[in-house]
């Protein structure tokens, strides 16, 4: 069993439209680099030009806030990470 | 002590049992501030007028553009190119006089935020960009004062309640800037985040109910799904953590 990456809609276009990709890895990282491996253009959404997480995409482990350092954050099978786009407007 | 006009305006609210006179009468003594008067704060106003609210400041340094009308139902064909502060006090004395209203046009910043809230019991967020949310988290956190967080894009929006001392604040979940757009939105959408807030305050001043700390309310009209996720203090947050109390 493997770890679920729920992706926001804004980024599924980079998915064919898929909601949800599973991937592995041991930490949040380490997922997040399966995904943009198997969807390169992910890449940029998701990592900014420094490699740290964008500042405008949210990481959720398991429905919870995952910070400081989500990505050294450990995950395990079964677990769910959710991406959510940022929002701003009034 | 509710006046009879009081007792009969707002007859519905007073039957809730967690509202009561005793309820209405702290709604009446309750003066809050509103950063925006777009898309999330003319609903937030207008509900808050309705429900009997004391004092409502409200504070836009912007003027109404015919393409704000699809969303900000405070403002008419009528009012473009009047302040937008100005157009909200009309109209929500028509709807409730008996509130007082201040309306203030300048932009929010960090040098006169603590002016602007100065006797406020707290302040809601209607705001169009972060760096300005950024100022009004700041200010709760160091005043003490409720912060009532709300957003929107598109059909999708979020909200959540920031009790300083007590619960995580905005700026333990967010850290950098959203990009530079023109974002897209339909008018039901800042109408379902900011009913949200409105309810948010209606409750913290009565003091009933559950808030939404602690927890992250997300709403997709696309799919009409609500979601939560579950927000932790984080312990390097530049406003509430220990890095914050440093600085």
């Amino acid at each position: 069993m493997a770890i679920q990456i729920t992706l926001h809609k804004t980024h599924r276009q980079y998915t064919g439209g898929k909601e949800s990709v599973e991937v592995e890895g041991k930490t949040v990282g380490e997922c997040l680099k399966d995904l943009i491996r198997q969807y390169p253009p992910l890449g940029k959404e998701v990592f900014g030009k420094n490699g740290k997480l964008s500042g405008i995409v949210e990481v959720y482990l398991n429905g919870a806030t995952a910070y400081p350092d989500e990505l050294a954050k450990p995950v395990k099978d079964g677990d769910k990470i959710q991406l959510v786009y940022f929002l701003a407007g009034g | 002590m509710l006046t009879a006009d009081e007792w009969q305006r707002y007859d519905r609210q007073i039957l809730i049992k967690e509202i009561g006179e005793e309820g209405q009468e702290k709604l009446k003594r309750a003066k809050v501030l509103v950063a925006g008067a777009g898309g999330l704060g003319s609903p937030i106003c207008l509900y808050l007028a309705a429900a009997g609210i004391g004092m409502i400041r409200i504070v836009d340094h912007d003027t109404i553009d015919l393409s704000n009308l699809n969303r900000q139902i405070l403002h008419g064909t009528a009012d473009i190119g009047l302040p937008k502060v100005d157009s909200a006090k009309d109209k929500l004395a028509l709807l409730n006089a008996a509130v007082k209203i201040e309306a203030i046009s300048v932009a929010i910043t960090e040098d006169n935020i603590n002016r602007l809230i100065k006797g406020c019991d707290l302040m809601v967020d209607a705001l169009d960009n972060l760096p300005t949310r950024y100022i009004l988290n700041k200010a709760a956190i160091e005043k003490g004062l409720p912060f009532f967080h709300g957003a929107v894009r598109g059909l999708e929006g979020r909200a959540m309640t920031i009790i300083p001392g007590q619960t995580p604040c905005l700026r333990c979940m967010y850290h950098g800037d959203a990009p530079k757009e023109k974002f897209p939105v339909i008018g039901v959408t800042p109408a379902v985040i900011g009913s949200i807030q409105a309810t948010e305050v209606i409750k913290y001043l009565v003091g009933m109910g559950d808030l939404l700390t602690g927890r992250l309310l997300i709403y997709d009209g696309m799919s009409m799904e609500f979601r939560e996720f579950k927000v932790s203090k984080n312990p390097q947050c530049e406003h509430c953590g220990e890095k914050g109390k440093r600085s």
